[in-house]
């Protein structure tokens, strides 16, 4: 393995951003295939999703690697796109938080998870109107469309969202899921959310089996 | 119906801190105040700030604070005051007294699964009343005992669980916000002639979102006090550590407190504290833990010093989902030390588990928890009559006894805390009972109050004037599109039924 491909790895491992994104700069100048670049990241996210798995991890660990993973993986990504070759995937998922709401926590925490799974993760932040949604799964043709929403007064933004796709005929086209503190299965089943968990961790489980369902 | 007793400690408060460490923590909070500064999503706020010396960052929506500000704002808060119910009942926060607010839970839970749902509206409605006959609940408030009830759109819930708690009750209220709800709440304590407890909450890590800042000039106007509360999630929303909690926790209030004071110098404040721990599994925060106790220990005696009533929450919430060993540990030990350090507030009856879930059973147990605490903080009277020495040597050794002196008959109601609903039989006794465990008596009492206990009902002048301005909101949430047809229609039924609002 070269050496900076070698830093790469050990700056995810001890969650250092920015000598991971000036490792993946490198590794892109050095004309190392940016498929080599992606694998070895995935790999050094596995290890710390199955130290998690394992319970020697927790959450600060395998956040903390994800957010250095995602800055050097978009620099890397963006090279091969140039290049004109496909990023491999299990899939995209466009997330958020809902209109009125800025809970930031619960969703980084999702992201970080899928990251970790080999999900292409487009985070819209927190405030999110509808229509910047549905723009964003018809730009990234995402599978999945995650929506948080920690309060109860902001959970009616999920509904509307659902019903937007709905009334635009493209429902059938994404697959919702819906997750934050005032929501539950019953919600979800009650606005036509095609999943819920519960807790974070459980969200790529949750992806996976709506993918495979496809 | 006279004001409830208050709760006094004449015991010195329990403080960890020295006064270097609050020191310390009292520079710090300062300093991110002035160098890293608050986020208000608000422009009224932003130009208020930038009028009064602040530096302002209108696209940023930041403000930094210059410290002189902050500690002036900290010396207009009243040391005490008080907030009132629709009749004369009135609580007031501050100096040595505590006062109890329930703990709502978004659902209610079947005591034989242990599973929640939604309240319905009678079951909402009987337990306010339930909370209305207890002595220890001082006061109650918005999305108090459950976020709602069955067959009510979501934008309707606080103001119709504020109608509840005005009809089925004379305690005051906290009024919390959001959609505009405020507006009707302040209308409706207006026409009872209530004053009530705005709530400002805040969104950690320091940040102010549009609807409180509106919460809060809407209720100040109004001629309310506030109730700023900041709750975070120690490592996600807030530092891990306990000491920079601390600090992230106070310049999050003291910048709340700031914004009140500039809108009207010398608005009555209550800060509460709302802090957990992280399952660092799941994200999820553990609520009955004890570090949130250390930190509600540090938070009393840190605002104790600036002089301003201090409110804990996090004493009312457990992990468990049962009415069990654990939940009664959890609360009870944060319902002691909550006491023991001096909170003027503290939110705790009902709620079971963090925030989810409340039930009238646990209500009726908590009552108990507070009333054995309460009788601690009490203390011990020391004096001629009950160092009781002319009694000891009256009576001297066996065959004398305590039980035939006047002395006993006329203390022992004193001296003792009798327990509503524990279980204090002997074991004969208790077989005799059926095995009865205090939940069996806490639902014996929930069923003996309902029948029994008739809260003070409103003139039909004033149940005119809640229904007037219910309705007028609902007029308003169903033009502004926040009711949809399908709320409506399940809500609309429930309107029209011949026991509502509820008989």
């Amino acid at each position: 393995m070269s050496e900076v491909i070698d830093k790469l790895k050990k700056a995810i491992l001890i969650y250092d951003r920015k000598t991971a994104s000036q490792m993946a700069v490198k590794a892109i100048e050095e004309c190392i295939d940016p498929g080599e670049i992606l694998n070895a990241m995935t790999e050094t996210i596995r290890e710390i999703g199955n130290g998690f798995e394992r319970g020697e991890l927790f959450l600060p660990d395998l956040v903390g690697a994800a957010s250095a993973m995602s800055e050097a993986i978009a620099i890397v990504e963006t090279n091969l796109e140039k290049s004109g070759k496909k990023v491999d995937k299990i899939g995209t998922v466009v997330l958020g938080t809902v209109k009125g709401d800025i809970h930031d926590i619960g969703k980084t925490m999702v992201k970080a998870f899928l990251v970790a799974e080999n999900f292409r993760v487009i985070d819209l932040g927190v405030d999110v109107a509808a229509e910047k949604f549905i723009e964003s799964i018809q730009k990234y043709k995402a599978e999945i469309l995650a929506l948080s929403a920690l309060l109860t007064t902001t959970v009616a933004e999920q509904r509307k969202i659902i019903e937007i796709l709905k009334e635009k005929g493209i429902k059938n086209k994404v697959k919702v899921i819906i997750g934050g503190a005032a929501t539950n299965q019953e919600f979800a089943d009650e606005i036509g959310a095609d999943g819920y968990e519960a807790t974070a961790p459980r969200a790529p489980g949750l992806c996976k089996r709506l993918l495979t369902k496809e | 119906m006279t004001n409830k007793k208050r709760i006094i400690r004449n015991l010195h408060p329990l403080e960890i801190l020295t006064d270097e460490q609050i020191e310390l923590i009292h520079k710090g909070t300062l300093e991110v105040l002035q160098n890293t500064g608050v986020r208000f999503e608000n422009k009224k706020a932003l130009k208020l700030f930038k009028e009064n010396d602040c530096e302002v960052d209108m696209e940023k929506k930041l403000v930094k604070f210059p410290p002189d500000l902050v500690e002036e704002s900290l010396k207009k808060c009243p040391s005490s005051f008080h907030i009132k119910g629709r009749s004369e009942q009135e609580v007031t926060f501050g100096g040595n007294t505590s006062c109890f607010l329930p703990f709502p839970g978004k659902d209610t839970i079947d005591l034989e699964t242990w599973e929640p749902r939604t309240p319905t509206r009678k079951e909402f409605y009987e337990a306010v009343k339930i909370m209305d006959s207890l002595d220890t609940v001082h006061y109650t408030g918005s999305y108090v005992p459950y976020f709602g009830f069955k067959n009510t759109p979501a934008v309707m819930h606080m103001l119709e669980g504020d109608a509840a708690n005005f009809r089925n009750s004379t305690l005051p209220l906290h009024c919390n916000y959001g959609n505009d709800c405020e507006i009707f709440a302040i209308d409706m304590a207006k026409a009872l002639g209530a004053i009530n407890l705005g709530v400002v909450g805040i969104s950690p890590p320091l940040t102010f979102q549009e609807d409180s800042c509106t919460s809060a000039f809407r209720n100040l106007e109004a001629g309310f006090p506030l109730y700023i509360q900041s709750g975070a999630t120690y490592g996600s929303t807030a530092p891990v550590t306990i000491a920079g909690a601390t600090i992230t926790n106070n310049a999050e209030l003291m910048a709340g407190v700031v914004l009140a004071q500039l809108v009207k110098p010398g608005a009555g404040i209550l800060v509460s504290d709302f802090g957990f721990i992280q399952n660092m599994r799941t994200g999820y925060p553990l609520f009955g833990r004890i570090e949130s106790s250390l930190h509600q220990i540090m938070f009393n005696q840190i605002w104790r010093r600036y002089k301003i009533p201090a409110g804990n929450h996090s004493t009312g919430v457990s992990n468990s989902k049962r009415i069990d060993y654990q939940c009664g540990y959890e609360k009870a030990i944060a319902c002691l030390l909550s006491l023991l350090s001096g909170a003027n507030e503290i939110g705790f009856h009902g709620c079971v588990y963090g925030e989810l879930s409340f039930h009238p059973a646990q209500l009726i147990l908590d009552d108990d928890v507070v009333g054995m605490i309460s009788r601690l903080i009490e203390g011990v009277e020391v004096s001629n009559e009950t160092l009781a020495i002319d009694i000891i040597n009256e009576v001297g050794p066996i065959p004398g006894t305590y039980l035939t002196e006047e002395h006993t008959r006329k203390w022992w109601k004193k001296a003792q805390f009798i327990p509503k609903s524990s279980d204090n039989l002997t074991y004969p006794e208790w077989m005799e009972a059926n095995k009865k465990d205090c939940i069996e008596y806490a639902k014996e009492r929930i069923s003996e109050i309902i029948k029994t206990y008739k809260p003070e009902s409103l003139s039909d002048k004033e149940e005119n004037a809640i229904e007037n301005i219910l309705e007028e909101a609902r007029k308003y949430y169903k033009k502004t599109g926040k009711i949809t047809e399908k709320e409506w229609a399940s809500y609309e039924k429930d309107l029209k039924s011949s026991d509502y609002p509820y008989a």
